[in-house]
């Protein structure tokens, strides 16, 4: 998969979406879109709730016939960091190589542990999942979707639980970390992505409009029109 | 001491009601008999007693691990795919919904009057509510949880074993506490549908006799062994609790 990606033209989309119905099975759609990522972009997906931003990011995961998307290696963090309580936070790190079948290297080992550095964690290695705060077990779900290499991250509301300070310092983190990473961070308030996103993209039920500037939404009215798909 | 207390308020609560009941309106011995009576005829007739205890603790614990292995078995092999949980639940759903008085005779016919047919029905009585709580444990994984799981691309199979089975253990556990207090249920009915040992079997057989004394002493013994088993299956079950629960 890795050979196929890096045949790829540099100027050809990382993710190209063509008309696709966004929606659940046996329902009318909730909007159909069509979007291009390029390679290095990283993009806020603003929309109300219940928009279909979520299912949008869902629907990339699984895939679909109206989605192309040049990388297999897709990483996706929630609002639940998904870490297995019974497992360390190493073995939460290096838990896509459980799941595959993939034998555990002295170097994967390393790689985990230098990724727990890198996210603040350094001493945490051997504690229990189920003994971390909410942003701790954020900063876990990061290093995992660090050490699996990901082109494409893809980010749902990932600290919407967290608290104002926990927020800015983990949205600081992902900036530094996720830096050369192609991002799309789904939110429904633009100040998550303050500083670290210049680009948004509103879904409405009339489809995705945009792009736009990020600043423009620092007022509310204006953040109002867009959701409601009036600007 | 806060524990031994909570166990002994009640006991003696219901000790002094029932004492004073048969005092205050003067009921004979052959219909309610004082707890003293009850005491003495445990006392003298304890071999006889626990030679039937045993029978049918036997009965419930052997139901109680048959019934729960069954249940969870069976819940693993269509925990994953909702077609054979939507072939196999109507036949779950009518083995529950059957009374097992009403199968009683007819096992009694396939299995005998021995032990067999008791932990049949033991074991009717505890599959249900252990594969029932492990399938909802398998549908409780949120379904952001599968987006970041297919992420990985994972095999089926590990993904099951490392993932989706330990988060339905908790859900499994519960479902063993509620069928370890149905348990008793179906070894007592097994018993009195036909049988020569236990403690539902002695029941009867005093009952016929007039030995109300008896009955009572074997109801007591019939309770005690339904809260020891009872007690043990959820001090396990809290222990993997800790364990596997949290975070989902």
């Amino acid at each position: 998969m890795t050979k196929a990606f890096e045949e790829i033209p540099p100027n050809d989309p990382l993710l190209s979406i063509d008309k696709l119905n966004l929606g659940y099975q046996g329902q009318p759609p909730l909007a159909t879109i069509s979007w291009m990522i390029q390679r290095g972009q990283k993009v806020v997906l603003l929309g109300k709730s219940g928009s279909g931003k979520s299912t949008l990011l869902d629907t990339i995961v699984r895939g679909s016939s109206a989605i192309q998307c040049r990388t297999l290696r897709v990483a996706y963090l929630s609002q639940q960091p998904a870490l297995l309580p019974w497992l360390s936070v190493l073995h939460n790190v290096l838990l896509g190589f459980k799941l595959r079948g993939e034998k555990i290297l002295t170097q994967h080992l390393e790689c985990a542990r230098q990724l727990l550095i890198d996210v603040e964690l350094p001493y945490f290695e051997s504690q229990k999942a189920h003994q971390l705060s909410g942003g701790e077990r954020s900063r876990v779900a990061i290093a995992r979707a660090l050490i699996e290499d990901a082109d494409l991250v893809l980010l749902d509301e990932p600290f919407a639980a967290l608290d104002r300070s926990t927020k800015i310092q983990m949205a600081k983190l992902c900036k530094q970390l996720l830096a050369d990473k192609t991002v799309i961070l789904v939110t429904h308030d633009p100040r998550d992505a303050q500083d670290w996103f210049n680009e948004a993209m509103v879904l409405t039920p009339g489809g995705l409009k945009g792009p736009f500037d990020l600043g423009h939404f620092k007022n509310d009215h204006a953040l109002i029109q867009a959701l409601d798909g009036d600007l | 001491m806060s524990r031994t207390l909570a166990i002994l308020v009640p006991v003696t609560l219901l000790i002094t009601i029932w004492w004073s009941m048969v005092i205050i309106f003067d009921i004979p011995h052959f219909i309610l008999p004082t707890p003293d009576r009850v005491a003495v005829v445990l006392f003298n007739r304890l071999g006889l007693i626990s030679v039937h205890a045993t029978t049918t603790a036997l009965e419930i614990i052997c139901g109680l691990l048959l019934g729960s292995f069954l249940g969870f078995v069976i819940a693993c092999l269509i925990g994953d795919s909702k077609r054979l949980q939507s072939i196999t639940m109507p036949a779950l759903i009518i083995s529950q919904a059957l009374p097992v008085f009403a199968i009683a005779p007819i096992l009694m016919l396939w299995l005998g009057y021995g032990f067999a047919s008791k932990l049949a029905m033991t074991t009717l009585i505890v599959f249900f509510p252990v594969a029932a709580s492990t399938l909802s444990g398998f549908r409780a994984l949120p379904s952001s949880w599968e987006t970041t799981f297919q992420t990985f691309q994972p095999r089926r199979s590990r993904l099951f074993f490392l993932v989706r089975l330990p988060l339905a253990i908790p859900y499994a556990l519960s479902g063993v506490r509620v069928a370890a207090s149905v348990a008793p249920i179906g070894a007592i009915v097994g018993e009195w549908v036909g049988s020569s040992s236990g403690l539902g079997y002695l029941m009867l057989h005093a009952n016929g006799r007039g030995q109300t004394d008896l009955m009572f002493a074997a109801l007591v013994v019939l309770c005690a062994e339904a809260l020891v088993i009872w007690g043990i299956t959820n001090r396990i079950s809290h222990r993997f609790d800790q364990k596997y629960a949290d975070t989902v």
